[in-house]
């Protein structure tokens, strides 16, 4: 019980009434909806915002050498302060630049590119690794299962940001030394999911059947592990991804991070607060609120993923729940 | 119970010596925090000299060695960035402000979260819940940093209705609010779905065609049953506080709590500090993990510690 | 329901007995009191305070904020400007120094006389006693300097470099001490502009953090670690009695928070105010301190190695725009050595070299390295005010005049790898360099001899000069010495000169003080009005 992706949802079997009340429409309905995923995100609005939010910011991000003015590093004294083109810049800095003369605009398009790839790298490593751990306990049980489990158990209590931290201060700051060390803190989470769903793919009878006919591990993975993992690890991938990219923004905060010369928004917010708090705070509101934007967006979607991608477990649950009001007092 | 508590207190033991050990292998094999030390201006020798002296050029095994004889007695070293002060005694000296921070920041987030809560599940889906649950999605997803930029410009730079800094309860007005805001989201979702839960649930419908008020009834069962994911929750809020993000929070408000010390012991490569540090954070996250399943137990005896 | 409010009022009450426990540290100063009558809060209650209570002195109470915590107290062991902040006014040397740099008696009568090549005569003032009252005389002075000499054996200090020289200290009479040095020094006066002085029974302790006990106008009354530490008048004071009473230093990292609180009237004064920040504070004070933001060129090896390079890389900054926009306006261009104008052996004669961009393009493409890359590093901690945007901002002037420039900002750690690094120099090093003792020489020894560990020079008659400036007794021979030193380096350019940025203040508006070239904070220069 002492690991945040539990603790954050503990309230998982209410997930059903939760969306759907949300959505305030009975959930019965919602499952008879028509036209698919897609249909379901336009319904959606908030879903549906999200989702297209995010969408081009990450193809800003994608395109950001073609988009941006200029080179988010090319400082030049003689632009400082320039002001934004709505206040009578120029649009060689359409958002104006910064006290070093960097383009404002160039340094957010970098920085989401920056976000979202070391978001994405982490979800990556810390995944790949998890679920291989995950399936291997599960897989093998016994005394691998105990021990892997236990290491699991055991990092699950280490203070990650601190050791983060600390690793950074020692390895230094860059996209890559940040994603592996900000990996080697998460991983746990995905061990512990996949194993759930190898131990509970394995009872089913088809599949014990599967092993008792002599099917190869392997083949019972890939056929009937990795389908089933495809749910729940969605979900999970995408709340992981949001919190990836506030450590991330909090270590370069601490400038324990990204340094220059990469570009990320949590750098941005550090400098501006140190040097623009009773200047122009703009700079510190913009890097901010893109952050904020971004992983608002990310959470609205994962929950909405995570009612939509289930329909059977919501029928499941709303089972089980039904049942167990009846009887328990 | 008892056993279980025990077997917990073993496996916690087991945690606080893996961490421990990882600091010390990482920070002896990469770091070296002499460089910090001296002036500038200092020759190699005199460096090597003060590596020696501090016996940092030993072989690892012998200074891990020598580090779990005195752990077992009590002693973590000498900081070196708080010259001649042992690192256990730095701990204690910083951590109380910590402790401080982190008990307003979650006294803020129960009393702002649960009444939250409960509003937003007494209509489902309507105004005052979307409203709500989206403040609460957007207090949750706001790095905390950000926010406390924002509550400063707002409440110190412009307003100057707070000041922040080392100091009284006043300077700690601010700092609590952005511990606890991110918090109350998290923790309004929760008592939002079990107030839900109960209000739909059979035992509720009944007992409201008897004609007992709304009050009673949430009074009485609701708000038991929401105790169990809440203080869960809550338990993970603190620990995720306590060992990581009173570190932010301090920095941006500049509390000198035991937090802003990790930062500076980690950016000053004070070995000894940063071990204390971990240690007693590992030793906090422990208990508290503990505790949480002790009020587990309390709040519901059906529930079977595993 | 009940086991729920049982548990929910144990957490109230456990949030409230917490903040109960850390509530009394409020000021125990506060800064809107009428400055006309205060008396110092009574240091009897902590364990850590001071020996003696100096009885009720008239006189304003002040709030001082410091960007860092002293790491120790102990006036020996640490090299630390929050240690030196307190401590300068709790303890006294032997020489002092005029608010513009000159050497001055303090603890002596006189400036020492020399008895031989390497014997120093000090005559010590009468009367002056320390805080526990103890009586001040030579055998202070000779603890004293055989503690400093036993810390530097000991590998316990971090000032060897000021003290190395010494050898030992004789008491002649009660007040007549010799102080003797490894060879000829003409650094020892000053030496003991720096090295406080304590009692014979304090020198014989590990560490003083708990209870500094000096000369000074001011005595220790408690602290509170990671909050604040306050100090008090002492009556029994040798020298004019301070208008100010009683003084707290609060401790405030962040820059924005500091300025917050000078508005708010928390603090009185600030020190390392942005510069960007000036306009925001009741008062500002400036001063050209000894801050000297210079870059090591590699001399030796690599693309910095033609000597037009060297020039061109310096041509093609433009330190007055540095100036004015890094630095707000608050530095100067410096002028082609790293010795500022208040310091023996500045050359008057040297300019800054100016800022030609073409001149610079056209240097390194006769040099045949247009386009090449050029490694510049730098430190990403903030260590010295703006540096970042400082080496940033080089940066980009050397990618106008045509080099690529690989600009590294490694964590403190790292860079402190790359300075130290003799065998593989790197093109350009970035580093702040500051003369605390006001002497030449170990500024010189660090950077300019090739011996010294931040050097990036193979110049041999260059080492010899800065050798023979320190070991010259001659205040005048030392002078022309060094400038002869800092011409060479000029000539060669061994630096990329930048800006010597000022010390920025921030008062609030009844603060009265002027900053001082050695950036010590002396309460005793201080006062109030109003």
């Amino acid at each position: 019980m002492s690991d945040e992706y539990t603790a954050q949802h503990a309230d998982e079997e209410h997930a059903t009434d939760d969306e759907a009340a949300i959505q305030g429409r009975p959930y019965e309905i919602s499952a008879a909806r028509r036209g698919g995923l897609f249909g379901e995100l336009v319904r959606d609005k908030l879903g549906f915002a999200s989702a297209l939010f995010l969408t081009l910011l990450a193809l800003a991000a994608l395109f950001a050498p073609l988009l941006a003015p200029d080179d988010p590093n090319r400082g030049n004294l003689s632009r400082s302060m320039a002001s934004p083109v709505w206040n009578g810049g120029s649009w060689s800095n359409p958002m104006g630049a910064d006290w070093q003369g960097y383009d404002v605009l160039s340094r957010l398009l970098y920085g989401a590119r920056t976000s979202l790839f070391i978001g994405l790298l982490v979800v990556a490593l810390a995944g790949t690794f998890g679920i291989i751990v995950g399936v291997i306990s599960g897989y093998k049980g016994g005394r691998v299962d105990r021990w892997l489990m236990g290491w699991v158990d055991v990092q699950v209590s280490f203070p990650g940001l601190l050791l983060a931290m600390l690793l950074v201060a020692l390895v230094g700051g860059t996209v890559w030394t940040v994603a592996i060390i900000l990996a080697v803190n998460g991983w746990m989470v995905y061990a512990r999911m996949t194993r759930g769903v190898v131990l509970s793919v394995r009872e089913r009878p088809f599949v014990e059947a599967a092993e008792m006919v002599g099917s190869s591990p392997l083949r019972v993975i890939t056929k009937h592990v990795l389908p089933n993992l495809v749910t729940p690890l969605a979900t999970l991938a995408v709340l992981e991804f949001a919190r990836i990219i506030l450590a991330e923004a909090a270590l370069s905060f601490l400038g324990l991070g990204i340094q220059y010369p990469g570009v990320t928004w949590g750098l941005d917010i550090a400098r501006a607060g140190d040097h623009e708090l009773f200047g122009n705070q703009w700079l510190i509101i913009y890097p901010g609120l893109l952050l904020s934007l971004t992983v608002l967006a990310v959470n609205l979607l994962s929950s909405w993923l995570r009612v939509m991608l289930d329909p059977q477990e919501r029928e499941k649950r709303y089972a089980a729940s039904v049942t167990d009001k009846a009887g328990g007092m | 119970m008892g056993r279980y508590i025990g077997r917990r207190l073993i496996q916690g033991l087991v945690v606080i010596f893996g961490v421990t050990v990882f600091v010390f292998v990482v920070t002896r094999l990469i770091g070296d925090p002499v460089k910090f030390m001296l002036p500038l201006s200092a020759t190699p020798e005199q460096r090597e000299a003060r590596r020696d002296a501090m016996g940092l050029n030993d072989p690892l095994v012998q200074q891990f060695g020598r580090f779990l004889r005195d752990l077992v007695q009590g002693d973590l070293g000498e900081s070196s960035y708080v010259r001649g002060t042992p690192a256990l005694e730095v701990v204690f000296d910083y951590l109380p402000r910590t402790l401080q921070l982190v008990a307003v920041g979650m006294l803020l987030a129960i009393v702002l979260s649960i009444p939250l809560g409960v509003i937003a599940s007494r209509k489902p889906g309507g105004t005052t819940d979307r409203v709500l649950t989206t403040l609460s999605l957007i207090g949750l997803s706001m790095p905390q940093f950000f926010l406390g930029y924002v509550l400063m410009i707002a409440f110190t730079v412009r307003l100057r209705w707070f000041e922040t800094g080392p100091g009284g309860f006043m300077n700690l007005v601010l700092p609590s609010i952005c511990l606890a805001l991110p918090a109350v989201g998290r923790l309004a979702v929760v008592v939002r779905s079990a107030m839900i839960d109960e209000l739909n649930s059979q035992y509720v419908k009944v007992a409201k065609a008897k004609g007992l008020t709304r009050r009673r009834i949430l009074g009485v069962h609701a708000l038991r049953n929401a105790g169990i994911p809440y203080v869960t929750l809550l338990g993970w809020e603190v620990i995720r506080a306590i060992a990581g993000y009173t570190v932010v929070v301090e920095s941006v408000f500049n509390w000198p709590g035991l937090g802003f010390m990790a930062s500076t012991a980690v950016k000053n490569q004070d070995f000894y500090l940063i071990q204390a540090i971990v240690f007693v954070v590992a030793v906090m996250v422990v208990l508290i993990n503990i505790a949480v399943d002790i009020a587990y137990k309390l709040l519901d005896p059906r529930v079977k510690l595993s | 329901m009940r086991t729920r409010h049982r548990l929910l009022s144990a957490l109230v009450v456990l949030g409230v007995v917490a903040s109960a426990c850390g509530g009394d540290d409020d000021d125990t100063t506060s800064t809107d009191t009428p400055p006309a009558t205060e008396a110092p809060t009574d240091s009897g209650e902590t364990p850590t305070t001071s020996p003696t209570t100096s009885p009720a002195i008239e006189g304003a109470s002040i709030t001082i904020a410091l960007g860092s915590e002293p790491t120790s107290l102990d006036p020996h062991i640490v090299d630390d400007g929050g240690e030196r902040a307190i401590n300068d006014n709790i303890y006294e040397t032997l020489l002092a120094r005029t608010p513009d740099g000159e050497l001055i008696p303090s603890l002596a009568t006189d400036l020492p006389t020399l008895i031989d090549d390497t014997t120093w005569e000090f005559t010590l003032r009468e009367g002056v006693t320390f805080h526990d009252g103890t009586p001040f005389n030579a055998d202070a002075v000779v603890a004293t300097v055989e503690r400093m000499i036993g810390l530097i054996a000991a590998e316990g200090t971090d000032n060897a470099g000021f003290y190395d020289t010494l050898t030992g200290a004789t008491a002649i009479d009660e007040h007549t001490v010799q102080i003797t040095t490894s060879g000829p020094d003409g650094v020892l006066p000053a030496r003991m502009y720096w090295l406080k002085i304590v009692t014979p029974a304090d020198a014989a302790k590990d560490d003083l953090s708990s209870a500094p006990n000096g000369t000074g106008p001011y005595a220790f009354v408690e602290r509170e670690t990671g909050v604040a530490i306050e100090l008090a008048a002492y009556a029994g004071y040798w020298g004019d009695a301070p208008s100010i009473a009683d003084v707290t230093y609060r401790f405030v990292t962040e820059g924005g928070t500091r300025l917050a609180g000078l508005k708010s009237g928390q603090y009185d004064l600030i020190t390392n105010l942005p510069p960007n920040d000036v306009a925001q504070a009741p008062q500002a004070a400036a001063i050209q301190g000894q801050e000297n933001p210079i870059i090591i060129l590699d001399a030796d090896d690599g693309i910095t190695a033609d000597v037009n390079v060297r020039k061109a890389l310096n041509l093609a900054l433009d330190k007055q725009a540095i100036a004015d926009v890094v630095y707000a306006g608050y530095a100067v261009p410096v002028d082609g050595q790293l010795l500022s104008p208040s310091i023996l052996g500045h050359n008057d004669d040297i300019n800054a070299y100016p800022y030609d961009p073409e001149q610079a393009k056209q240097l390194l493409e006769e040099a045949g390295v247009a386009g090449e890359t050029i490694t510049l590093v730098g430190e990403s901690s903030g260590r010295w005010l703006n540096d970042r945007e400082l080496v940033e901002a080089i940066a980009s002037y050397w990618t106008e005049a045509g080099l690529n420039v690989d600009l590294q900002t490694p964590e403190f750690g790292a860079y402190l790898d790359v300075l130290f690094d003799r065998s593989n120099r790197a093109d350009a090093i970035f580093v702040s360099s500051s003369n605390d003792l006001l002497d030449p020489s170990r500024q010189l020894n660090t950077y300019y001899s090739l011996s010294g560990v931040g050097s990036s020079n193979s110049n041999a008659e260059l080492q010899q000069l800065v050798a023979d400036g320190q070991s010259s007794l001659d205040a005048d021979e030392r002078a022309t010495i060094y400038q002869e030193a800092v011409q060479i380096a000029y000539d060669e350019a061994y630096f990329a000169f930048l800006v010597s940025n000022q010390d920025l203040y921030g008062l609030s508006e009844r603060m009265e003080w002027t900053p001082r070239v050695d950036s010590k904070l002396l309460v005793k220069e201080m006062s109030v009005n109003g």
